[in-house]
């Protein structure tokens, strides 16, 4: 008999901390997006699909959607291209490789409010880095985080800067799974180097790349703590990421009803990109085997 | 001829290579060496070594505390996660029980759920509860990763179980074959995904950001962002001092780092690649 309870004992402790922790908020996000609510007041009125409507017909939901869709269109291309050319060109495993991969990895686990932090300062306008260097050659300064129009590039700077070891590594496994056998190959054809990346690397790679890509596209829809200490999606909303704005209405304004339909909206949209992700690695395992 | 040109052009390369290196981290590395420098010599464009932005981080601005509420915080949040992952770990890989593959599905589904939806209704939950601001409200949402029972249960069924079978003859209980046996057995995985969970924790933010508001139980990164937006006015900013903050926040994982790259690095492309 206790035999039979041993394994439910087992998993008792992580199931419960899931079911109270992240299952029930789920429902308890769909439930509140349904109601009006301040956090103060006794009562929850029920309100049908008005957040939805609200979230939908309002110019801010639009904007955070368009910034982060930028935001994604761009870092993802350049962080797959960069890490891929990176990894390719550290793939030896010589000292000097190692050395080079583990700096570009240092700020994967390095605490993202520093690095925001740091490069506040990097990008200041009046005493940062590089507004030092644009000085020395004569020219202006750029208020680089106060210009609506470059806020959001030097985001996307830093969060590239932070992510792309991750990416590294990643590739640098893919690249190494793949058999020397048909570098061989292909340099017995006379291929030169830049046909064998593209003709054999490159295809080969694919599935790695895909799995790269549905990842950085699922942090981009997930990017907050760059945006909250450097800009606070400012100036003028150029850089109000959806996380963003969510943390913005439920714990600043308390509108739990709207913050809650816009984390259900946000939920439906990474879970579907989530499946997408769980039939490409289906898919590659049955590459590999 | 051409073997000493190779020679001197590879040379060459390792010496670019490195540099690139550096001048990647250079903001890094130049934040540490600005924590050092006073104040008036930094706007001065001088040099003048000092440790008082650390004293006062650490006296006026409570950064030790801050450093003593997140090791508190990511050890226990590491040794809580780690002890439920492997069980549950164990129990997936060795027990045939009914529900057993449904409750799977719904630890490996975990990995799919972005944390943003959980904000609001555990802010809710732990007011309820009466833990927002205290360890508990920031410890308790923290220490089920789905992650870690999933990667630790694929690394335990690679375990032969005439090794359990063996302790099971000699009379050994099912806790005691996983003390014994399993948990000794599988100790690289076991740190690596405790690494990986320590540095979650560490660096995590919008959860304290949300659950915390008394300045006392601040974790670093709460303390850094709050410590560099209290002016956030360009030219009151005390760079020096903010950096020395800084320091103290990535310091403990960054010379962690330099220890145990390769069993990080290790666990990450075993979670991603498998």
């Amino acid at each position: 008999m206790l035999r039979k309870l041993t394994p439910y004992l087992f998993v008792l402790p992580l199931l419960g901390f899931m079911a109270v922790f992240t299952y029930y908020p789920i429902l308890q996000s769909v439930n509140l997006s349904f109601r009006e609510w301040d956090f103060m007041s006794p009562s929850k009125p029920w309100v049908g699909f008005d957040n939805y409507r609200l979230l939908l017909t309002s110019r801010d939901f639009w904007n955070s959607l368009k910034v982060t869709a930028v935001f994604a269109l761009i870092s993802v291309p350049l962080r797959l291209a960069l890490a891929l050319a990176v990894a390719s060109f550290l793939i030896r495993e010589t000292a000097v490789s190692r050395i080079a991969r583990g700096a570009i990895f240092l700020p994967a686990v390095t605490s993202t409010v520093s690095i925001a932090v740091v490069f506040s300062w990097v990008f200041s306008t009046d005493y940062g880095a590089i507004n030092g260097f644009i000085a020395l050659l004569g020219f202006d300064k750029v208020p680089w985080m106060q210009d609506p129009q470059l806020a959001l590039y030097v985001i996307i700077f830093v969060n590239t800067w932070k992510q792309l070891g991750y990416d590294v590594i990643i590739y640098t496994a893919g690249l190494q799974a793949i058999s020397l056998e048909y570098y061989d190959a292909a340099a017995v054809d006379g291929g030169r180097r830049f046909h064998v990346f593209r003709r054999v690397t490159f295809p080969l790679v694919m599935p790695t790349t895909y799995f790269l890509l549905v990842i950085s596209v699922i942090d981009a829809f997930q990017v907050f703590t760059i945006v909250d200490v450097m800009t606070r999606g400012g100036p003028a909303g150029a850089t109000d990421m959806i996380v963003n704005m969510l943390y913005r209405i439920g714990f600043t304004l308390f509108d739990i009803g709207t913050g809650s339909a816009l984390a259900v909206l946000l939920f439906i949209f990474l879970i579907a990109l989530a499946l997408v992700k769980a039939r490409v690695i289906g898919r590659r395992v049955h590459y590999d085997s | 001829m051409t073997r000493e040109k190779s020679a001197r052009a590879l040379w060459l390369i390792n010496g670019l290579t490195l540099l690139a290196a550096i001048i990647f981290l250079s903001p890094v590395l130049y934040s540490i060496w600005m924590s050092f420098q006073t104040s008036d010599a930094y706007y001065a464009g001088g040099v003048d070594f000092t440790l008082r932005n650390y004293e006062v981080a650490v006296g006026q601005y409570n950064f030790a505390r801050y450093l003593l509420n997140s090791v508190i915080v990511s050890g226990i949040v590491t040794l809580l996660g780690l002890s439920f992952a492997t069980m549950a770990a164990f129990a997936f890989a060795r027990f045939e029980f009914r529900g057993g593959n449904l409750m799977f599905g719904a630890v490996v589904a975990t990995l799919m759920i972005p944390s943003h939806i959980t904000l609001i209704p555990n802010y809710l939950t732990l007011a309820r509860a009466g833990m927002l601001d205290s360890y508990a409200g920031l410890i308790l949402p923290a220490i089920s990763s789905g992650f870690a029972a999933f990667f630790l249960r694929q690394y335990i069924r690679g375990i032969p179980r005439a090794l359990d079978e063996a302790a099971y003859m000699d009379g050994a209980t099912p806790s005691k074959v996983l003390w014994r046996v399993i948990v000794p057995i599988s100790k690289p995985a076991i740190f690596s995904m405790g690494l990986q969970l320590f540095i979650a924790e560490w660096n995590n933010y919008i959860w304290p950001l949300v659950a915390i508001s008394e300045s006392d139980l601040f974790t670093l990164q709460i303390g850094l962002a709050r410590l560099y937006r209290v002016n956030p006015g360009e030219d009151v900013i005390d760079w020096p001092l903010v950096m020395a903050a800084s320091t103290i926040t990535i310091l403990p994982v960054l010379l962690g780092f330099v220890l145990v790259e390769r069993h990080l690095v290790r666990g990450i492309t075993m979670g991603a690649v498998k």
